[in-house]
């Protein structure tokens, strides 16, 4: 299979500190690959650089073969890389399917003029706007809560809106921060589901998450990070093995 | 000449600074851009001429009287019209603040006559002459005492406890009013300091300018504001330096010959120093946290 | 149209609803900058004056028709506001208001040092072409492109970047360019407004459009309820109202106003139709229009 990002020696400093320190990666295309690493090791630093919203003080980012980065966020959004907040933002006074059609926008057409014209095409587009936003919607078992105000959301279906919303993008990769952060067992069980039914979509997943568990059952590449430095990379068994993923991450007790 | 205008600035400068030191020290804390602190200033101005001209009181108790009074005003302001809307949207206090500004201006109006009011010549017009720089006996004045109170804020910031508390809930809020600081006397407190220092301001720019109005709160506080924002806003030293600074822009800019520019020159100073350095000469640096 | 008004409302009357037509496209052009897109503008009262002061030069001194000289008006505020938009909307909050504050205060001083304006002294014999039916027919063209506008793709991009910047911009959203337009928009109707106003009062001064009016329309959009095309309708229309309701109390009028602005902000601080969305009502209606058909055939 063939590789679809590649973060070629990458390195970022915020004043004098080294948040990710010449870092190489990369993704395969249809793949699930974790991020773990216990809190600052850089994991949501790598997610910003990714998606442009840091640019990185050394190396390059490539993308299905071209440099992304030095591109805006919008415009990687645009290349196919989408993501989710680990401290979600939604647009929390919008509805929950403006949110959505929101992440359509960079695959659809229509400047102020045409919304003032509203010509056939411009209605067609978005009728089909809205048809994609309740597929998504559907995707995620969103579909009943369309009309409700994203904010009045459960803490649950607000991460899964997140998701939504990054998949209307329609994404070849898509970057999910903690997307089971404060789920409960049964809540991440399905979460684990949607995210097998994203992959089985051609989707290309990159996962940074905490809990162990959740990662071991459903990454088929685990990478860990510590102090902005690759510390192992390998299958999950592989990983769960490495006597310095043990110390740095699981920490001494577990041994 | 040069020194001459220096001198010229600095005077003026001074008061802005007093005035931009009340916005700064609200904005550190409750990130509210209180419109009413020039109508503050205005009164102050209005309560020192009716404490020299009705009551014959000295010029020194006139200035402790205003202050006092404004004290009283800052305080009571920010109980009724900020307090109640502290935990809502951030444009309800400001809208909040544009009303109190109004009723204020429109009192005064009501009180004093829509013109001018003379403000006496309390301090004789001795000049002082230093090489070719003439100093009159008001600037000096102005000068020290615009001083003395600036040193005499950063002693109460620096040393008592409640000026450790401000500064903590400038740092941050949330965290201070956990920490057991009780924060609305500490919020009670910052509008008392830069209510007294706005007041001590008017009666300043009253004596040295000869002349008082119902409406010179508006100019010289948004001027005030642009100083604060010029030095960093939240930052003590910033409104300071911003004040002086914005004083000698202006007295520089109508030496030179733009008198008819005068009123653009700190918002033309604002602008830039907004687009250069968004926090100012002497803010902290906002960081983007995703 | 107006004389066949003036018949059955007094000429003052006309004037007042005239004013609050007036005020309604402007503090819409403001709503769709603050409200919509979120960002802080204390300067509307500046693109005003642009757009009063072109029109009215183009109509006095190049007795240029009127409707072509109001929309140059219109437009020629909206470039500056473009124009200015590039180097300052990279500015946020408060500091985005302070800026445009400062903007909208040498606008004034350029306008009282021109000659083509008339200084300080102002300009003076423009012809009152601005009637109410004339304003009642750009107040309805201003509601129905601010409806269009915000039921769109190009409003939801507005909206998201007023709720959360980083995350619009993630969804693939170049922020700046639909912040310039936002910009160019609102100030484009602020001209409008401008024009209209020079062409009713007759008489335009610079110090007629400092912050304080700025501050006016902000307070209008703001009580009616942010955001709200309805709400500003109504929070202008109110205000505008108010000081002549008021003039009973002569002149404590003001003083009241003042109060009231507070009690106001104390007692609804989202404005009086703060939350209320007339496009998501209307949609709502549409939603139970259709679920009702069914029930109806049971």
């Amino acid at each position: 299979m063939s590789e679809l990002l590649k973060i070629d020696n990458v390195t970022i400093n915020f004043g004098g500190l080294t948040a990710v320190d010449s870092l190489n990666m990369t993704l395969t295309e249809g793949n699930i690959r974790a991020l773990i690493g216990p809190n600052g090791a850089g994991k949501s630093t790598i997610f910003n650089l990714v998606t442009g919203i840091y640019t990185p003080s050394k190396g390059r980012i490539i993308f299905r073969g071209q440099i992304i980065n030095k591109l805006p966020p919008h415009k990687i959004t645009g290349r196919g890389i989408a993501r989710t907040f680990q401290n979600i933002r939604l647009f929390s006074e919008l509805s929950v399917i403006d949110n959505v059609k929101i992440g359509y926008h960079c695959r659809s057409r229509g400047s102020f003029i045409d919304a003032l014209l509203r010509s056939p095409a411009i209605k067609r587009e978005e009728a089909h706007t809205h048809e994609r936003a309740l597929t998504c919607l559907a995707l995620m078992e969103l579909a009943d809560k369309a009309e409700e105000v994203a904010g009045n959301l459960s803490y649950g279906e607000q991460r899964r809106l997140e998701i939504a919303r990054a998949l209307a993008t329609n994404p070849a990769l898509l970057c999910l921060d903690e997307p089971a952060a404060g789920m409960n067992p049964i809540e991440k069980e399905k979460l684990a589901n949607i995210i097998r039914k994203i992959k089985e979509m051609g989707i290309t997943i990159f996962l940074v998450e905490h809990d162990m568990k959740f990662v071991m059952n459903l990454a088929e590449k685990v990478t860990v990070l510590d102090y902005g430095k690759i510390i192992a990379s390998g299958t999950p068994a592989e990983v769960q093995r490495n006597p310095a993923v043990i110390e740095a991450y699981l920490g001494k007790e577990v041994v | 000449m040069f020194w001459q205008q220096l001198i010229n600035g600095i005077t003026l400068g001074s008061t802005y600074a007093l005035i931009a030191l009340g916005y700064t020290m609200v904005y550190g804390i409750i990130q509210l851009i209180n419109f009413a602190h020039g109508e503050i200033y205005m009164i102050g101005a209005f309560v020192g001429v009716v404490a020299v001209t009705v009551f014959q009181l000295n010029i020194f108790i006139a200035l402790f009287v205003a202050m006092t009074v404004c004290i009283i005003i800052g305080v009571s302001v920010e109980r009724i019209a900020y307090k109640p809307l502290r935990r809502s949207t951030r444009l309800a206090p400001l809208i909040s603040a544009i009303g109190v500004s109004i009723f204020l201006q429109t009192l005064m109006t009501l009180i004093a006559g829509p013109q001018a009011v003379g403000f006496p010549q309390v301090i004789n017009d001795q000049l002082y002459h230093i090489g070719s720089v003439t100093v009159s006996k008001v600037q000096v004045i102005i000068l020290i005492l615009a001083s003395a109170l600036m040193v005499g804020l950063q002693l109460i910031i620096k040393y008592l406890r409640i000026g450790k508390a401000m500064r903590a809930a400038s740092e941050d809020y949330d965290t201070a009013s956990l920490m057991g600081i009780n924060v609305n006397r500490v919020i009670s407190f910052t509008f008392a300091l830069g209510s007294a220092l706005a007041a001590a301001g008017g009666v300043m720019v009253g004596m040295y300018f000869n002349s008082i109005h119902p409406l010179m709160g508006v100019m010289a506080g948004t001027k005030a504001f642009c100083a604060a924002v010029l030095g960093g806003i939240g930052s003590i030293p910033g409104a300071m330096l911003g004040g002086l600074f914005l004083g000698v822009a202006e007295v520089g800019g109508v030496a030179l010959g733009y008198g008819g520019y005068r009123d653009a020159i700190a918002f033309t100073l604002l602008i830039l120093v907004l687009l250069f350095k968004p926090t100012g000469l002497l803010g902290r640096p906002i960081q983007r946290k995703v | 149209m107006d004389s066949l008004l003036t018949n059955y409302i007094s000429p003052y009357y006309i004037k007042i609803f005239t004013l609050v037509g007036i005020y309604i496209i402007i503090a819409l052009g403001l709503n769709f900058i603050s409200g919509v897109t979120g960002q802080l503008s204390f300067g509307h009262a500046a693109f005003v004056s642009i757009g009063a002061y072109t029109a009215a030069i183009l109509t006095t001194r190049l007795q240029l028709p009127f409707l072509p000289s109001l929309l140059v008006g219109g437009l020629l505020a909206a470039v500056v506001g473009i124009l200015l938009g590039f180097p300052i909307l990279r500015l946020t909050g408060d500091y985005l208001g302070i800026a445009t504050l400062g903007f909208g205060e040498i606008v004034i001083v350029v306008f009282q040092n021109m000659d083509i304006t008339g200084g300080t002294i102002g300009l003076s014999g423009i012809a009152k072409n601005t009637s109410l039916s004339l304003v009642v027919l750009v107040v309805i063209f201003t509601i129905w492109s601010m409806y269009r506008l915000e039921n769109s793709r190009f409003g939801r991009a507005l909206m998201a970047i007023r709720e959360d910047e980083i995350a619009a911009n993630v969804m693939g959203i170049n922020i700046t360019a639909y912040k310039i337009q936002a910009f160019g928009i609102g100030t484009f109707f602020a001209g409008i407004g401008g024009g209209l106003y020079a062409h009713m009062i007759q008489y335009l001064n610079p110090t007629d459009f400092g912050f304080s009016r700025s501050f006016e329309y902000l307070t209008f959009v703001v009580l009616g309820g942010l955001g709200s095309i309805p709400g500003t309708i109504l929070g202008t229309t109110v205000l505008t109202l108010a000081p002549e309701f008021l003039r009973f109390v002569a002149e404590y009028r003001m003083m009241i106003y003042g109060a009231l602005m507070v009690i106001m902000m104390i007692f609804r601080p989202r404005g009086l139709l703060g939350g209320v969305n007339l496009s998501k009502k209307i949609r709502a209606l549409k939603n139970k229009k259709k679920t009702t058909i069914p029930s109806d055939a049971r």
